[in-house]
């Protein structure tokens, strides 16, 4: 199986796994599925745009990402509380 | 970690990080807008069908695995490969737009409409916005087939990833949080 394929099947796992907490309320599964999106784009951007192979670069597009899907996270904590 | 270490043209990782910011910032305000109505909000997300965006998440991620394809068969000097790749890519585009229209349809049939609720502004401007870049995508997929090239061909099937990344992240706000 080659890079590409094995990426997309984490895709996919990783949209089954969403699929399957989204049936849950509550702050952790928010965390769960924040995290879920965060992966899903780490795959997408290593994988697909290829930021795997240039050095620094996948961390550069993901740590900016992190703090805003937790700065969603904050927001929704604070509406459910 | 140099500029020169990026693949692909520079110009698209400006265009990428460009619409990731406006789509977050639309994302952000939406989630800030909760905090004036948080019953309303969450009433109007629940008549969303989440179903639907799970399956357009899977058509967009495997349509995104054919322009990854395509480009790495470019590259590799397979033309009529990479164009097959591109054709199923954008046939993907074609049906994430099909299922966005049949849901749209559906919630408007139940008498949804932009101006029902904060939340239904937002949820038709992101995802609307959204569905215009699949559909500029669709047309970039098409025009870097006709050659087939290595760089156009990438630069295709970057936007393109663009439009999956797009996606994936603003789907849990919008769909899922509540």
């Amino acid at each position: 199986m080659d890079r590409l394929t094995r990426n997309w099947l984490t895709l996919i796992a990783l949209i089954a796994m969403t699929l399957a907490l989204s049936a849950f309320d509550g702050r952790p599964v928010a965390v769960g599925l924040l995290a879920l999106a965060f992966f899903k784009a780490r795959a997408i951007l290593g994988g697909f745009l290829h930021l795997r192979g240039a050095a620094g670069w996948l961390a550069a597009a993901t740590v900016p990402l992190g703090i805003w899907l937790g700065l969603l996270w904050g927001l929704n904590a604070a509406l459910i509380r | 970690m140099r500029i020169d270490d990026l693949p692909g043209e520079l110009l698209l990782w400006i265009l990428i990080a460009s619409e990731l910011l406006i789509f977050a910032a639309g994302t952000t305000a939406m989630m800030a807008m909760r905090f004036t109505d948080a019953s309303g909000f969450a009433s109007a997300q629940d008549l969303l069908d989440g179903r639907m965006a799970a399956l357009n998440t899977v058509i967009l991620v495997t349509s995104g695995l054919f322009a990854a394809r395509a480009e790495r068969d470019s590259a590799a000097g397979q033309r009529r490969s990479a164009r097959l790749g591109l054709a199923l890519a954008a046939l993907g585009g074609l049906l994430f737009l099909l299922v966005k229209w049949v849901e749209y349809a559906r919630e408007i049939g139940a008498g949804i409409g932009i101006e029902t609720h904060p939340f239904f502004t937002f949820y038709f401007l992101l995802t609307g916005f959204h569905a215009a870049h699949v559909l500029a995508g669709v047309v970039v997929l098409g025009l870097v087939a006709l050659r087939a090239r290595p760089e156009p061909v990438q630069a295709g099937a970057m936007f393109w990833h663009m439009v999956d990344l797009v996606w994936v992240l603003i789907l849990p706000p919008i769909y899922l949080l509540g």
